[in-house]
């Protein structure tokens, strides 16, 4: 595929599942986001501010920092929250993946909808593991803690490459690139999507789908 | 107070027009996307269609697809109305029509009324089933063609908007040049968004990703296409509905190996369940060969009709056509290197047809000429009188059966005419198949010096096949191709599956390849092809028949521009040194492959001068008065290649020039001192040559390649022939289980090794202990593979190869399978257990789980 891709692999217990995953898709999402677009007569821009927010996690000893948008925070929380959901539901120790998608719109001509062209896709991998006693889950806090720190850490270096991003688009194309329906932020077109290790192999839906491509493509 | 008037003045309402409190704001410019050619999500089918594009252009194209549909219509529709709209008792003149006006029968009375003929239509069920079934595939060929007209109008607007190509001048263009356009391009709009820079072995990987991994098979012999009959000997069967098979079970089909056009699916990339996905392979081959079994009726009627109607007329008009050749679909696999375009490809092969018929045309039988010298006078005298008889007159023509004589005879003759060979011919089949090997570049080592045997001519029989040959194996293909599915190919699950996982390596930037296709000397060269003491692959990873080594050469000679990693760097112009020393006459005596017994002459000279030693010896041993002529008639049929040693210099100093000019590369140096004068010819700029040169070039390209083709044969030969003894003993070990049949061309010589993936090279593949490279356990493995061959006792013997796990180009690439290559050449019972222990075990601690390494 023509788009980067990264992968993290956290171990946690069930209760931490939920604000690991926040933790590192607030901190990819705080470096993919700019301000808000004010465009000009003359084809130029200013850029908005975007201010940071100090979160503080309840089970793990950790404090990330994200963006101080609520919409965006409500958004990432709900997924977040299904994805916890999924995962429970299959058992105490489940394995899951949930993936983090920035992508570009590319219009297309009439009979075919809009082409979603995904540029990076971060996936993190979820081991959930179940612990005994106190002890075992106090000590799992301050580990899971120094984990998330050299996650946030692998991921600035990342996105420190200088690596391909889409060209900042003309004020007709922003929404191509950026997602603006958010009122005080303004991020890189996402989706995130999840998996839960039974479903982890092909389901028939995408199979059938990929069938009629291919057949198509040939 | 004093009123200073000066000429500074207070700015009024500079700031009116930005809202308050943005004033110190930094502006911004919008770069906008300029084209939308950036950031291409299906790189693979991009570069795909721009090669294929380059072809055809867009207007043939589309006439193309609409004609196919068309044909497609005509033929359902045309046999439809002749099984049930023709009343063949007129035509056949059974019954009379009687006409008022004259007595004359027309088409038109023939053909049955409107409503008579729509009612038989519908009272046949089986032609209502076939009318469906055919409108449901033509309905689908349909949307592909809207959908492909719509990419394809895709592409023609990136050619002349990104490429900056005209239509008019797209025909006359080079691949080399429309490959180095898009390398430009890559630079301005990042259609690749993992590099800054494409290189020409990128664009080559991902238009080529699963034919590589094609040759690649058929080079390790997995792919279940030759056969051992009963009565027919050993043979090839490989037609493009087994083909087709192959590729749906592999890479696109639903549940393949591929997870989509770029990426194996993780879990085959790991040795863990080997087994068990082997299992599941096998019963996936099982279905789709049970579902081949069930659409049988329909593609063999199908394949029936399509070829009386393309072959009949032709036929017809021309029956010397089922007489002449064509390059086999095996044949196409197995010549073609790593990395070459389907275009490279056939016009390699155009280049060799002429000889290869010429070689074939050597060995007609003596016996079967004078038959067809008789058969065609009696023949020819019947027809002759007859056609006296009609110039005479025409009326013996309505004389029952006469004109389908006189049809039947022109056949037969025409026919027997074939198996005459011409007056002026001469019995030269060594210096031919030179000629050969010359374009087509590999060839089974015991060909050489083999030439005037039948044995050899049966086996380039099978690269080369009667077109009629050609047609009736793609008419029974439907009913064979389940049967092989199911019989053949299903046993083989493991090693296919094993032979994915070892031989895939993940590149950045291009995906999952075949590891092959890099043409690392390094990872998959061969002792015996000059890649002595570089190579540090088993047996099991050693591409067979100098494919690598070839493979590397080709691809760095079409693509001058190209920048290998270091090691190959050195290889190639090594070998390229040499070549140019030798042709150039200067003295061969530092060489130190020469040192076999042959004449102190350098190879090049051999090879341009006459017949080598060895081909001598055998032709006068065996024909004694052809042997003179032969060898005459040999080099001026190698002279024919073009003015070589002229062409060379040209070619060698053009692309010199390039490098020069373009990179400097270390290369330059070998040619340098003739690079220098030839600067002027090519204009300077490296990547935008002129059409002219471009082509100029491209045909040099080729003349070059030929030339290394044969030096690189020729040393194989010689180092070879140093293990002689060895290798007769060898052969006369396995001769003893085996009956009279060559035993390089067994594809399953005994049930004992049945999972030993046998070349057809494979006695001469194992080097003597003077070629065996450093790498103390590439010995092991060697000798364990004499042993093996010479007792036929260890079944149960497991080769692993050595530990490679070293990084390939550049440090970029992984090999996706870490640690010892698997399961080989393994026992399936005895292989299990011990693979559960040596497996690394994944730890999920681990940033990165073991299938995406990322070094660069």
């Amino acid at each position: 595929m023509n788009c980067r891709s990264e992968v993290l692999e956290v171990t946690v217990e069930a209760r931490q599942v939920e604000e690991a995953m926040l933790a590192l898709l607030h901190t990819i999402l705080l470096h993919r986001s700019s301000g808000k677009f004010h465009y000009k007569k003359e084809g130029t821009y200013s850029i908005g501010t975007v201010g940071t927010l100090d979160i503080d996690c309840d089970f793990i000893d950790f404090t990330f920092v994200r963006v101080s948008s609520e919409e965006l925070d409500r958004g990432i929380r709900r997924a977040v929250s299904e994805f916890k959901d999924a995962l429970s539901i299959t058992g105490s120790d489940g394995m899951g993946q949930i993936s983090l998608e920035f992508y570009q719109k590319k219009k297309s001509r009439w009979p075919f909808s809009d082409e979603c062209i995904p540029w990076e896709v971060w996936s993190i991998k979820v081991n959930v593991v179940n612990l005994a006693n106190e002890q075992e889950r106090q000590i799992c806090r301050e580990k899971v803690g120094e984990k998330l720190g050299e996650k946030v850490i692998n991921v600035v270096e990342v996105i420190n490459r200088h690596e391909y991003l889409p060209k900042m688009p003309t004020q007709s194309e922003v929404d191509n690139v950026f997602d603006t329906s958010l009122k005080d932020v303004q991020p890189y077109l996402y989706k995130i999507t999840y998996q839960i290790t039974d479903t982890l192999g092909t389901s028939v839906s995408t199979t059938m789908r990929r069938l009629i491509k291919d057949t198509l493509a040939l | 107070m004093a009123h200073f008037d000066t000429e500074y003045q207070r700015l009024e309402a500079s700031y009116s027009d930005s809202p308050p409190g943005e004033e110190n704001l930094l502006m911004h410019v919008p770069e906008g996307a300029k084209s939308h050619w950036h950031h291409i999500e299906n790189l693979d089918l991009f570069f795909q269609r721009i090669s294929f594009y380059m072809k055809n252009g867009f207007t043939c194209m589309l006439l193309g697809e609409i004609f196919e549909l068309v044909q497609l219509l005509f033929v359902v529709g045309f046999t439809v109305f002749l099984a049930n709209c023709v009343d063949y008792d007129i035509l056949f003149a059974n019954k009379f029509v009687n006409h008022t006006d004259s007595s004359k029968v027309t088409l038109p009375d023939a053909f049955l009324p409107v409503d008579v003929c729509s009612a038989r239509i519908r009272d046949n069920a089986f032609v209502i089933f076939v009318l469906i079934i055919s409108g449901v595939f033509w309905l689908h060929r349909l949307v592909k063609f809207l959908y492909n007209v719509c990419c394809y109008w895709e592409i023609r607007s990136f050619y002349i908007n990104a490429l900056k190509m005209t239509m008019s001048e797209l025909p006359y263009a080079t691949w080399q040049e429309v490959q180095a356009r898009i390398v430009e391009i890559q630079k301005e709009h990042q259609i690749c968004i993992h590099k800054k820079e494409l290189t020409e072995l990128d664009i080559y990987h991902r238009i080529l990703r699963f034919k590589n991994y094609m040759v690649a098979m058929v080079n390790k012999s997995l792919l279940p296409v030759r056969f051992r009959l009963p009565t027919l000997g050993e043979s090839v069967f490989y037609t493009r509905g087994l083909k087709y098979n192959f590729e749906l079970i592999f890479f696109w089909g639903p549940g393949s190996l591929f997870e989509n056009e770029w990426s194996l699916k993780p879990e085959y990339k790991r040795g863990g369940n080997r087994l068990e996905l082997a299992d599941r392979l096998a019963s996936r081959i099982l279905w789709i060969g049970i579902a081949n079994l069930l659409l049988c009726p329909v593609i063999l009627v199908w394949q029936i009709l399509y070829a009386f109607f393309s072959y009949t007329e032709v036929i017809k008009r021309e029956p010397g056509s089922l007489g002449a050749r064509c390059w086999s679909l095996y044949g196409r696999c197995y010549l073609r290197h790593f990395n070459e375009l389907d275009h490279e490809l056939m016009s390699r092969l155009s280049k060799g047809y002429k000889a290869a018929s010429k070689y074939m045309n050597c060995f007609l039988s003596p016996l079967l000429t004078v038959v067809a010298k008789n058969v065609a006078f009696f023949a020819g005298s019947l027809l002759a009188v007859l056609i006296a008889l009609t110039i005479y007159d025409e009326d013996v023509l309505s004389v029952e059966h006469v004109l389908s004589s006189i049809t039947l005879l022109g056949v037969c003759i025409t026919v027997c005419r074939s198996f005459i060979p011409d007056k002026h011919m001469v019995f030269c089949p060594e210096q031919l198949l030179r000629v050969i090997l010359a374009h087509i570049h590999y060839m089974p080592d015991h060909w050489q010096g083999n030439a005037h045997r039948y044995e050899t001519r049966d086996q380039f029989s099978q690269l080369f096949q009667y077109k009629a040959v050609f047609i009736l194996e793609e008419l029974i293909s439907p009913v064979v191709t389940p049967i092989i599915l199911i019989f053949c190919l299903r046993r083989k699950s493991l090693e296919i599956i094993d032979f994915f996982r070892n031989f895939t390596v993940e590149v950045v930037g291009v995906g999952d390849t075949c590891s092959f296709a890099q043409m690392d000397i390094r990872q998959h060269g061969h002792p015996a092809w000059m890649s002595a003491g570089k190579t540090e692959a088993s047996i099991y990873q050693q591409a067979e028949d100098g494919k690598t080594e070839l493979s590397l050469m080709h691809f760095a000679i079409t693509n001058p521009q190209w920048q290998p990693p270091q090691e190959t760097t050195q290889f190639i112009s090594q070998l390229k040194e040499r070549v140019h020393r030798e042709a150039t006459g200067a003295a061969s005596d530092t060489h130190p492959l020469s040192l076999s017994e042959s004449e102190p002459r350098s190879l090049i000279a051999n090879l341009l001068a006459g017949p080598s030693t060895l081909a001598s010896v055998h032709f006068s041993s065996s024909l004694t008065n052809h042997a003179a002529a032969g060898s005459s008639d040999g080099a001026s049929a190698l002279r024919s290649l073009s003015p070589i040693s002229s062409s060379f210099h040209l070619r060698g100093s053009l692309s010199a020039a390039n490098r020069a000019s373009g990179h400097t590369s270390t290369m330059s140096k070998a040619m340098a001192g003739s690079g220098t004068d030839a600067r002027t010819v090519s204009s300077g700029s490296s990547a935008w040559e002129g059409q002219l040169t471009s082509l100029v070039l491209s045909e040099y390209a080729s003349t070059e390649m030929s030339i290394h083709a044969l030096y690189m044969h020729e040393l194989h030969k010689q180092q070879s022939r140093g293990e002689l003894s060895r290798h007769t003993w060898h052969r006369q070990e396995s001769d003893e289980s085996s009956d009279s049949v060559p035993d390089e061309v067994r594809s399953e010589p005994n049930p004992h090794s049945r999972h030993f993936p046998r070349s057809h090279t494979f006695p001469t593949t194992v080097p003597s202990p003077s070629a065996i490279p450093t790498s103390s356990s590439a010995i092991s493995s060697t000798t364990l593979g004499q042993e093996r061959a010479s007792s036929h006792s260890s079944s149960q013997r497991r080769y692993s190869g050595p530990t490679t796990d070293s990084f390939g180009v550049g440090g970029k690439v992984v090999r996706s399978a870490r640690g010892v290559p698997m399961g080989g050449w393994a026992e399936e019972g005895q292989a299990a257990p011990r693979h559960h222990e040596t497996l690394p075990e994944e730890s999920s601690e681990d940033d990165m789980p073991p299938q995406i390494h990322k070094i660069a």
